[in-house]
């Protein structure tokens, strides 16, 4: 017997579940906390990474899988919350934030492997109320709780919504009308688009970019945010609507109209974003309104799209909002500029080359996917994403051009140059991830096919 | 029927207060009127598990307030919240039965032959919870509201079919996760207010 056998597969998530306390408790020894945390993590990832395919188990009688998209996400989305710790630990200490990144990883690994849509749901939204706790910040010079409270009542509403809507449907007699079905799946959807702050109901991040620290908003935006995308392609799955929602052409529609607006008005609030934190949420939020689309195709290619915008972009606005934290602290209250952090400034504008996915870069298979989908499907809708994926280009110019706008009278490294490393490892990943896209997309194309399946059972 | 009213003025008493000490202990009577509704579709350790969470987070809001005094005014809120409430309790009913299209007879006390009881309690306590966090402008009653609501789904939930207890427990969690977020909450909104 292997180790990886022996290993049981609620033992990482046990592991992350555990350990988040303990890191409460020792949270003021901050390096103390941080290498707990980061232990916990790689010890998590990679029993994770080693499990056999197919791996199953049972806490109680809810059960866990691991198939190929859990260990792909599980492990890259473990690994960004990681690079996350990192940065807090060596350049803006916060001892709240590694009982927290460990609570998150825990609930990341949740959704992973869980197989019942309500637990999902519900380990999903613990998951998204843990990073209140990193949002406010020396309260009384900015509108950090604000911004926190406003999150909290965002996914309050959304997270009840929709775990209420997933209650209801089993119950849910067959011969019911279309009409009840229609509105089961707009509450599910607008309980997911709250949660994911896509337009119309972007309002919280927009204020959460402006007051949060860079960490929390990379742990959002970064790590929480793919995961919800995940889940809510993984609960459709499960739910045991989807034979429903193929027979409804409105709710289709409503999936591609949504997400086409979310592409489009992201996009253009990043061109008018006034700083780089809020140019990098309003980058996610574009980039999640086409990861939408794509899954509202219901096409094996726009599935695999979808998800693999999600996961990238996840790892490209961490790599963006950690080095604008840098660039920001660095630039001491003036405007942020290069020349002072030349490293973090080389990281942000190559993560903006992953965020609208350009070539080479792994995120360019998933957006070009997507893209030929949503021709496949209707003009309109792919020129909205082309249109769309313009205007992100335009937007992270603007803001590279700033950065740079009073030249770079050097390239010498700034003296803490951790964002601008760890950017520049995320992106290297991402380029050799675009060099061999069979290893990323073949565990997406996977749960594709399961989708499918759910979809138009036999 | 007689539990229903109590779930209903419980939930206008937990609305209305304008201090979070009123409001918890009246948080408290609505989980406490929920979980007497559910009693019939509901195993004892289920139970104990659901009066466990409301008690714990009706605590953590207490607890919070730290002095008897401290709230939210909930002043023309109040009156919106509960007629969207009463708006929307009826349309999600009729929208989302699960029962047959018969008129069910309830008695004024006792039995809840269909759970129609149970949904029609949820559906209320949906109803108040959105309508109080949508108007909510502070921590104390977005708390409040996310908490009426995550009280009705409980009671969904006992109507779905799939592991009851564990779903409970998780549920449970998440209220208290709530609670305690809220709490966070209130007291950074409260520092920084004084």
């Amino acid at each position: 017997m292997t180790l990886a056998d022996a290993l049981r597969l609620s033992a990482p998530l046990a592991l992350l579940a555990l350990m988040a306390p303990v890191a409460f408790a020792v949270r003021k020894r901050v390096t103390v906390a941080a290498l707990l945390t980061l232990g916990s993590l790689t010890l998590a990832a990679v029993s994770v990474a080693i499990a056999p395919d197919d791996a199953s188990d049972r806490v109680l009688a809810l059960s866990l899988r691991l198939d190929p998209l859990g260990r792909l996400a599980a492990v890259s989305l473990l690994a960004v919350l990681g690079a996350i710790v990192v940065d807090v630990w060596l350049d803006q200490p916060a001892y709240n934030f590694f009982p927290i990144a460990l609570g998150c990883g825990a609930v990341v690994l949740a959704v992973m492997l869980l197989e019942n849509a309500l637990a999902t749901y519900a380990a999903l939204l613990v998951g998204l109320l843990l990073p209140v706790g990193t949002f406010t910040f020396q309260i009384h010079s900015n509108r950090s709780v604000e911004a926190a409270i406003r999150h909290f009542a965002f996914v309050s509403l959304g997270g009840t919504i929709g775990l209420a809507a997933l209650a209801l449907a089993p119950t849910l007699p067959r011969d019911q009308p279309q009409t009840t079905f229609v509105l089961l799946l707009v509450v599910l959807y607008v309980a997911f688009a709250l949660k994911l702050a896509v337009l119309p109901f972007h309002t919280h991040a927009a204020l959460l970019a402006a007051e949060a620290p860079g960490s929390s908003l990379a742990l959002y935006f970064g790590v929480l945010t793919p995961a919800t995308v995940i889940a809510f392609a993984r609960i459709l799955e499960e739910s045991g609507l989807l034979p429903q929602i193929v027979q409804l052409a409105k709710v289709q529609d409503l999936l591609l109209g949504m997400g086409a607006t979310s592409a489009i008005g992201g996009a253009l609030l990043a061109t008018g974003a006034p700083d780089a934190r809020r140019l990098v949420v309003y980058s996610v939020i574009s980039s999640l309104g086409m990861a939408l689309v794509g899954i509202g195709t219901f096409s094996g290619p726009g599935i695999v799209g979808g998800i693999a915008i999600a996961i990238v972009t996840g790892a490209s606005a961490t790599q963006q909002l950690l080095a604008a934290g840098a660039l920001e602290r660095a630039a001491g209250g003036g405007p942020p500029r290069a020349a002072r952090a030349p490293l973090a400034a080389a990281a942000f504008v190559a993560g903006g080359i992953g965020l609208i996915g350009a070539p080479p870069v792994v995120a360019f298979p998933g957006r070009f996917f997507v893209e030929l989908m949503a021709y496949a499907f209707a003009t309109w809708l792919g020129a909205a994403l082309v249109v769309a994926t313009v205007l992100l280009l335009f937007a992270q110019l603007r803001i590279a051009l700033a950065l740079f706008a009073e030249g770079l009278p050097s390239w010498r490294p700034e003296a803490r140059p951790v964002a601008g490393m760890i950017g520049l490892i995320i992106f290297a990943a991402l380029v050799v991830g675009g060099f061999a896209p069979d290893v990323f997309l073949r565990p997406i194309a996977a749960f594709a096919e399961d989708f499918l399946r759910a979809l138009r059972p036999l | 029927m007689a539990l229903l009213a109590v779930v209903a003025l419980t939930t206008l008493a937990a609305n209305g207060a304008a201090r979070l000490r009123s409001m918890s202990v009246a948080l408290l009577a609505v989980s406490i009127a929920a979980d007497v509704i559910a009693a019939g579709a509901t195993t004892p350790g289920q139970l104990a598990v659901l009066a466990a969470a409301g008690i714990a987070a009706a605590g953590i809001l207490f607890v919070a307030a730290r002095d008897g005094h401290y709230g939210e005014d909930p002043a023309w809120r109040v009156w919106v919240a509960t007629l969207i409430a009463a708006v929307a309790t009826p349309v999600a009913w009729i929208s989302f039965r699960s029962l047959t299209p018969e008129a069910p007879d309830i008695p004024l006390v006792g039995g809840d032959p269909g759970n129609v009881i149970v949904q029609v309690a949820a559906f209320w306590l949906l109803s108040s919870g959105t309508a109080i966090l949508i108007t909510a402008r502070h921590a104390v009653r977005t708390t409040l509201g996310a908490l009426l609501m995550l009280t009705g789904v409980q009671l969904l939930i006992r109507l779905a079919p799939g592991p009851q207890i564990e779903l409970t427990v998780a549920v449970a969690w998440l209220e208290v996760i709530v609670a305690l977020t809220g709490a966070f909450l209130i007291v950074n909104e409260r520092a920084l207010r004084e």
